[in-house]
């Protein structure tokens, strides 16, 4: 047996799994509250931004109302909640679909025009949603915030998982840990089925050329609202469950700050492919959450600025929230060098290659031989065999 | 495939569209009954690709109809169209530049037969793909093949929709002529399974070869219907040709 | 109001209800030009560059606090040389932005072009909101106004230092004036636009790239000329607002959903339609804040009613009042 590329794919897919499931109890992490704490938020913006990626990676269009999705499902969830009495479990379902409903008519508003009004629209209704949960403090709580309480288990159910992780009740964050991590894992295997179905296909082709699928049978506004209401039904879900664990969740929490930093883990992790967003996500978080460990020479950047000079008092709350802004600037500038020299990102053209199957570069080098030899068009067929897949399974076997 | 019974009826009733100030069709009536191959030419800008756009949705007309097997069609959307029967390619190629070239083949037959399984797809898929000699290719993403490759390719997806009628925009512009040949044999196949082809084309040699009914369209009027023969002889045909560009001018010689 | 509405009703109500009415609209108005200065801005990339730029608000933003900080630093400064400066600041970061990463689209050196820019605008926004957040801190911050009106007392038009009386009407002066200056503003550049040599290239650009090319335009110097010139219109409005309403990093992002609505409003493209859309969205605005029943939400549900507004235009005429085509 030769040595192929998708095996270290596999491998690294093993050992992520592994670390997914064994991450409270890492050496560093040691079942502390806020490192599992840590966890499960880049857990939920994996979620947020790989199902970002499906609508903007798949069928290039964008939402910048994704957060708002989030809070829309999570408000919803809660409102219920509180004001109908149901119960943790059902109003996480009626938030969900709440979003969907929401989505669905954005989306046959915006999507019958080109990408840039879904991106005009979603903006404003993002900001606009904020505001007004904000003011309307008699029904969201205003900008305190609305309370969101806990998911009821059985006690049977948490026996046996006591039984399962002898650490399960360490810690009340880690079955929470462990309910994002079983999020992540189930919405990016329903989003990866999702991609390699044939609504894929046909997110792919109408993004390519919407005309020419148009006159193919595709229908080209269903496709893309299917799209959309997906990626925001997910947020919506990923909102709800994390904030159930949290406990509270408040408007700024959808900035449209949140938001680019959603964009930039896609985007700098690659938008093209899920789990490339997805790993942006846990890399950029991991990275934000270290670079604040590191004490940042404050007078050293204000100096360099000359910004003492020009007169600007310097709290300390001010100042830390400032150095976290400078970190947040690194980003955007990351996410900007991203878009303009490494458009599939910087972790998917990894993934991609470790994924393409060496037969099939085989075969693509063969012809681009060929052609430049300058005999493009008078290639002959060669001899097809029956099974596609398996032809070509046996020509990387030969190589 | 299946063969395409004898009830194909495209009529299009007194379609006018016009661009702003600019009229491209002025009111162009014309009904192709049962499956024959109909050539379309005229000069640049006669209004050829309008019309093929009108017919399959991408436009809408300012005024007329168009009706199909008996439904009327010029309000529906494209992919409905589509479905119906009758599938288009375009002028200037339009792969889906980014995705396989089996991919691109299976788009289409997804849609049209959403029940069948992915590996009776890819076969119908790859014998197409063989008889138009882009079978090899179909690892390859479309954006990476050749000019002449997209055009094939373009006509191998349209044949995935199962379509009763097939508007073929200028299938043999810039095309090597061993290319060429292929097409050639590509439309006399379709035309012996039974579809009905509507065929422009400026290549003059293989348009009269190849067509059975020519219409003429000059500044979006149908100047002349009818067998090629007539046509070819047709005075206003000829004026309408004579004094054009060079090129057009070098075609008709050719052809006559 | 007599010389309004003569009071066929006899009813209080009627009268001051009007008198209401009119002053939402002239408050409606006078913000609706600044809207529509900024909303130029975004016309006129869009009609050059055929992108809308997401950074638009950023640059509204920017140019507030550059006249809040010289005014800060330095007492003396005249506030129209702030103004100046602000446009000068903006128009830069316009330029080398465009030059940086949008022009690379236009030599075609970026794939998919159109969803490049819509997220390296976003990324523009990003960034420039967060380094105006570790510069300025997050506290909202207001200019001192640069402007007092002299005392006058015309009956009909009185002023104090700060209002201006229109009959019973009364008019915030820091309103007034910032509508004063977006209407140089505006006429500056339908100037610019209609009757220089610069204006007429830019046109041209916007109606056919090829064809301005032909005849010795180079259309890239024009792209980056349109985007710099629509960041300053965007940053001038922030200049003449920032003596008006609080000023924090994420201000300009509804000022930034408020031109959308305007440009689609008005078509995208069109130059008289971001002028009417301007002006329809400050007085919409105005009378739906003024007539909400509930006076503590009412400023929360301001940019509701534009979004409406955006929604229903999308719905019946997404080309918009003036749009060509899509
Ligand atoms: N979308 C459009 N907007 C404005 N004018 C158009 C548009 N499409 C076509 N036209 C005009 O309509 C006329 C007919 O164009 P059309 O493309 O149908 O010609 P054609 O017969 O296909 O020519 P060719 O042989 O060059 O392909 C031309 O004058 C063209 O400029
Ligand atoms: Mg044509």
């Amino acid at each position: 047996m030769t040595f192929r590329r998708i095996y270290v794919l596999w491998v690294l897919t093993g050992v992520f799994l592994l670390g997914l499931l064994f991450y409270p109890v890492l050496p560093k992490v040691n079942l502390q509250s806020y490192w599992l704490l840590v966890g499960m938020t880049a857990l939920f913006y994996a979620i947020l931004a790989s199902s970002w990626s499906l609508l903007a990676g798949y069928t290039g269009q964008f939402s910048f109302a994704h957060m708002a999705f989030m809070g829309l499902g999570t408000y919803a969830a809660g409102i219920m909640i509180r004001d109908w009495g149901l119960t943790p479990w059902i109003a996480t379902i009626a938030g969900v679909l709440v979003t969907g409903v929401v989505g669905w008519l954005i989306g046959y508003l915006c999507l019958r025009l080109r990408a840039t009004y879904l991106a005009l629209f979603t903006i404003a209704f993002a900001e606009i949603f904020r505001l007004v949960v904000k003011a309307e403090v008699k029904i969201t709580g205003g900008p305190n915030g609305l309370e969101m309480p806990p998911y009821q288990r059985p006690e049977a159910f948490d026996r046996l998982m006591k039984a399962i992780l002898p650490y399960w009740d360490a810690n009340q964050y880690v079955p929470a840990y462990y309910t994002m991590a079983l999020l992540f894992f189930l919405s990016l295997l329903f989003m990866f089925f999702l991609v390699r179905s044939r609504f894929g296909l046909f997110f792919r082709a109408v993004r390519e050329d919407e005309e020419a699928a148009a006159a193919l049978g595709v229908h080209v506004v269903n496709t893309r609202v299917l799209a959309f209401v997906v990626s925001s039904m997910i947020a919506g879900l990923a909102g709800i469950v994390f904030h159930h664990f949290i406990g509270l969740v408040v408007p700024d929490e959808m900035i449209i700050g949140r938001m680019s930093l959603i964009i930039a883990m896609a985007v700098i992790g690659g938008s093209q492919n899920l789990v490339g967003a997805a790993l942006g996500a846990i890399f950029i978080h991991f990275a934000l959450e270290w670079l604040q460990q590191i004490p940042m020479p404050l007078p050293v950047l204000e100096r360099l600025l000359f910004l003492e000079s020009w007169g600007f008092s310097v709290d300390l709350q001010a100042g830390l929230l400032r150095t976290n802004a400078w970190r947040m600037v690194g980003f955007g500038i990351l996410l900007m060098l991203t878009l303009r020299f490494a458009q599939n990102g910087l972790i998917s053209p990894i993934l991609d290659w470790l994924a393409r199957k060496e037969a099939v570069e085989e075969v693509a080098k063969r012809f681009q031989a060929q052609r430049d030899m300058g005999a493009v068009d008078a290639v002959q067929p060669v001899t097809s065999p029956a099974n596609p897949t398996d032809d070509l399974e046996a020509e990387g076997e030969k190589a | 495939m299946s063969r395409a019974n004898g009830t194909l009826k495209l009529e299009i009733r007194k379609v006018v569209k016009n661009f702003g100030g600019l009229q491209a069709l002025k009111g162009v009536s014309l009904t192709i009954e049962g499956s024959q191959l109909v050539g379309l030419i005229g000069p640049n800008g006669a209004g050829k690709t309008t019309l093929t756009n009108i017919i399959s949705g991408l436009l809408r007309p300012t005024s007329g109809q168009i009706w199909f097997n008996g439904e009327r069609i010029d309000t529906l959307r494209p992919y409905h169209i589509a479905r119906k029967g009758i599938g288009r390619t375009f002028q200037v190629t339009r792969a889906f530049r980014r995705m396989t070239v089996l991919e691109n083949m299976l788009a289409p037959g997804i849609v049209k037969h959403p029940y069948m399984s992915r590996r009776e797809l890819e076969k119908k898929a790859l014998e197409i793909m063989e008889f138009l000699t882009i079978d090899h290719l179909r690892y390859e993403r479309a954006g990476n093949l050749s000019g002449g490759q997209q055009k094939l390719l373009e006509l191998a997806r349209l044949l995935m929709l199962d379509p009763q009628l097939i508007i073929l925009d200028e299938p043999f512009a810039g095309v090597h002529p061993k290319l060429q040949r292929t097409i050639y044999d590509y439309i006399k196949r379709v035309r012996e399974q039974g579809k009905a082809i509507i065929l422009i084309s400026h290549d003059m040699e293989s348009i009269f070869t190849l067509s059975e009914r020519l219409v003429v369209l000059n500044f979006g009027e149908i100047i002349a219907d009818g067998p090629p023969e007539e046509v070819k002889n047709d005075p206003a045909v000829i004026e309408a040709y004579l004094g054009r560009d060079e090129e057009e001018e070098h075609d008709l010689r050719r052809a006559y | 109001m007599e010389w309004m509405a003569p009071n066929l009703f006899p009813v209080a109500w009627m009268s001051v209800s009007s008198t209401y009415v009119i002053r939402l609209i002239l408050e409606g108005l006078l913000i609706g030009v600044i809207y529509a200065l900024m909303a130029l801005g975004l016309t006129l990339i869009f009609s050059v560059l055929n992108i809308v730029s997401f950074a638009h608000g950023e640059f509204y933003m920017i140019g507030g606090y550059v006249v809040y900080v010289l005014l800060n630093k330095f007492k003396a400064l005249p506030g129209p040389a702030a103004l100046i400066l602000a446009a000068v600041v903006t128009f830069t970061i316009g330029a080398v932005f465009e030059r940086l990463f949008l022009q690379p689209m236009a030599r075609g050196q970026v794939d998919r072009p159109s969803e490049y820019a819509i997220l390296v605008t976003f990324g523009l926004s990003f960034v420039l909101q967060y380094i105006m957040l570790a510069i300025m801190g997050p506290f909202p911050k207001k200019a001192p106004r640069f402007f007092s009106f002299p005392k006058l007392d015309l009956g009909f038009l009185r002023t104090t230092r700060t209002t201006l009386f229109l009959g019973e009407i009364p008019l915030p002066g820091g309103r007034i004036f910032a509508a004063v200056i977006a209407v140089l503003a505006l006429m500056a550049i339908l100037y610019f636009m209609y009757r220089t040599w610069t204006g007429w290239a830019l046109q041209a650009v916007s109606q056919d790239r090829n064809a301005a090319a032909v005849v010795g335009i180079n259309p890239l110097n024009m792209n980056t000329l349109a985007f710099a010139l629509g960041g300053m219109l965007a940053g001038l409005a922030g200049a003449v607002l920032v003596t008006v309403f609080s000023w924090v990093p994420w201000v300009g992002v509804p000022a930034s959903a408020k031109s959308f609505v305007i440009i689609v409003l008005g078509g995208m493209g069109s130059i008289p339609g971001s002028l009417v859309g301007g002006l329809i969205l400050g007085v919409v605005e105005s009378l739906g804040t003024g007539f909400w029943p509930n006076p503590a939400t009412a400023q929360a549900y301001r940019d509701v009613f534009g979004l409406i507004m955006f929604a229903l235009v999308l719905l019946v005429k997404p080309t918009g009042l003036f749009g060509r085509k899509l």
